[in-house]
């Protein structure tokens, strides 16, 4: 199995609090991973830095085989020919005050399956309201926007940050769903969820962030089977969940 | 109501060059967050510029090439001076613009002289249109349509250009643009060149007007600045209202009251401070 993205002793800060130390983590083609920790372990930084939002201090990352470490953020997004990444910020990070269609005309047009006419087949609503401000948009239907956004990079690997954060459960099934179909198209993902049963019942394999560093690595159905340990690892959303 | 129309009319030119200079400005303020005090100086490069290049060219070749010339300088600028200071405190980038606007007004005073040269337009130009209103001659109705023509250019190239949606896009939020594989440094480096575009233009127009001296960018930039505040940061419409609004305000006081003609500028911004801080169309929050 080829590697997609490799990080390997990331240390990250913001501004003099040390965030991530020394976070190594892997997905292979094709793989769906999941990043579970508490609130504030560190997995949206590891998911910044690996985009070089919040540049990492130490560490390299990989990506396609390719050392990235250094490159700016566009080109991590765009790749270099063989697919790039797409990014799903936690929060949306929607642009409000721009029509859904003006949303999706931001990333560059990139050969592949992903075009604004599949885009909109994949998602039917955003085609119904293509012209609509994307502030208007209710917070699903953003977070499909968010998604649709990231896939016209026709990304190879997608970071997801808490799709599923203050959506109503019909609601993260129907997003799931679509993640569950770019999954199916070979998409690789690294999926961050404050929800581990979620995150759990949908990845192949698993990492614990803690205090920015990994405490847990394993298959996703090994850890989802011992909810003492998911309870201990990753927090009180789980044991409440399950 | 000669005098009115003959004041408003003054004013609605000069208003046109403030408005054209706070788009600028406004543009550059939202993506690059740079408060660009050397926006005068571009503007004054401008109409130098056109005035070295009509005798080669002819006026109209000048007024068409010199705005990608002073943009093209501008340019230069943002990629070897502003560029390095992005993500530092706006301080560094305001103490730079405004060294830089000394220096370009000082480079076009050693270049061209501090008197000051008359930017000849086409003689036709210069004849009343009508002979009642003889405040309207041919140059001063170019003015107005050249400036409304660009100022409709620049809302059609933000609205449906790929370039234009990435600009209002990266106004909200640049890291999720950079994020989304737009190459965030080259839309920097073209949205303050299109800034400047727009400031070059408006230093060309207003030299066949007012005739050209190094001090015409600091001159006219205070009430560039004005024209945002009273518009309202944020919004780009407002900047070209609030430029109209106080050059006609003026405009129309210097017919009666010549003195308080600058006053009045202040006098309304103070105005739409006390009753609407964040200006007439300026985002909730920016200043309130």
């Amino acid at each position: 199995m080829t590697l997609l993205l490799e990080a390997e002793g990331i240390e990250a800060y913001y501004g003099k609090s040390h965030i991530l130390h020394g976070v190594s983590l892997s997905v292979a083609e094709g793989e769906v991973v999941t990043l579970l920790g508490r609130n504030g372990a560190g997995k949206t930084t590891t998911l910044r830095a690996i985009m070089r939002l919040t540049p990492p201090r130490e560490g390299r990352v990989r990506i396609f085989g390719q050392d990235v470490t250094g490159w700016p953020t566009h080109r991590i997004a765009r790749g270099s020919g063989n697919g790039g990444v797409g990014y799903v910020p936690e929060g949306r990070h929607m642009f409000r005050h721009l029509t859904v269609e003006e949303n999706l005309r931001v990333p560059p047009p990139t050969p592949g399956q992903w075009s604004l006419a599949t885009i909109f087949s994949l998602f039917p609503r955003l085609a119904e309201r293509r012209t609509s401000k994307a502030g208007r948009l209710s917070g699903g239907e953003q977070e499909m926007l968010a998604i649709a956004r990231a896939l016209l990079l026709n990304p190879r690997l997608l970071l997801l940050d808490e799709p599923s954060q203050g959506l109503a459960p019909v609601i993260v099934e129907e997003v799931m769903q679509a993640v569950r179909r770019m999954r199916s198209e070979g998409t690789a993902i690294l999926l961050v969820e404050q929800n581990a049963i979620l995150a759990l019942a949908f990845a192949d394999r698993a990492y614990v962030l803690s205090d920015g560093a990994i405490i847990h690595e394993g298959p996703a159905a090994e850890l989802a089977a011992d909810s003492e340990k998911v309870k201990s690892l990753a927090g009180a959303r789980a044991s409440r969940a399950a | 109501m000669q005098l009115l129309l003959f004041g408003a009319f003054n004013g609605l030119i000069v208003g046109f060059f403030y408005a054209l200079m706070a788009l600028g400005l406004s543009l550059i303020l939202g993506l690059n967050s740079v408060i660009n005090f050397a926006h005068g100086g571009f503007m004054a490069l401008g109409g130098y510029l056109a005035f070295t290049l009509a005798p080669f060219i002819g006026f109209w070749g000048a007024l068409a090439v010199s705005p990608f010339a002073a943009a093209a300088l501008g340019l230069v600028a943002e990629r070897g001076l502003i560029r390095p200071l992005y993500g530092r405190d706006p301080l560094y980038s305001l103490l730079l613009t405004f060294g830089l606007a000394l220096i370009l007004e000082d480079m076009t005073r050693t270049i061209w002289g501090a008197q000051g040269v008359p930017f000849a337009i086409p003689d036709f130009l210069n004849h009343p249109l009508s002979d009642v209103y003889f405040f309207l001659t041919g140059y001063r109705l170019l003015v107005v349509i050249v400036a409304a023509v660009a100022t409709g250019a620049l809302f059609a190239v933000l609205r449906y250009t790929r370039l234009g949606v990435c600009i209002r896009a990266g106004n909200a939020d640049l890291e999720t643009v950079a994020s989304l594989g737009v190459n965030i440094y080259l839309l920097r480096a073209l949205n303050f060149a299109l800034g400047i575009l727009l400031a070059g233009l408006a230093g060309i127009l207003a030299g066949g007007q007012l005739g050209l001296t190094p001090t015409m960018g600091s001159s006219l930039i205070m009430p560039s600045f004005v024209a945002i505040i009273v518009g309202g940061a944020g919004s780009l419409i407002g900047s070209l209202l609030g430029g109209l609004i106080i050059g006609v305000a003026a405009g129309v006081t210097t017919m009666y009251i010549p003195a308080a003609s600058e006053v009045v500028i202040y006098l309304i911004m103070a105005l739409v401070l006390l009753i609407r801080p964040r200006g007439l169309l300026g985002q909730e929050g920016l200043f309130e």
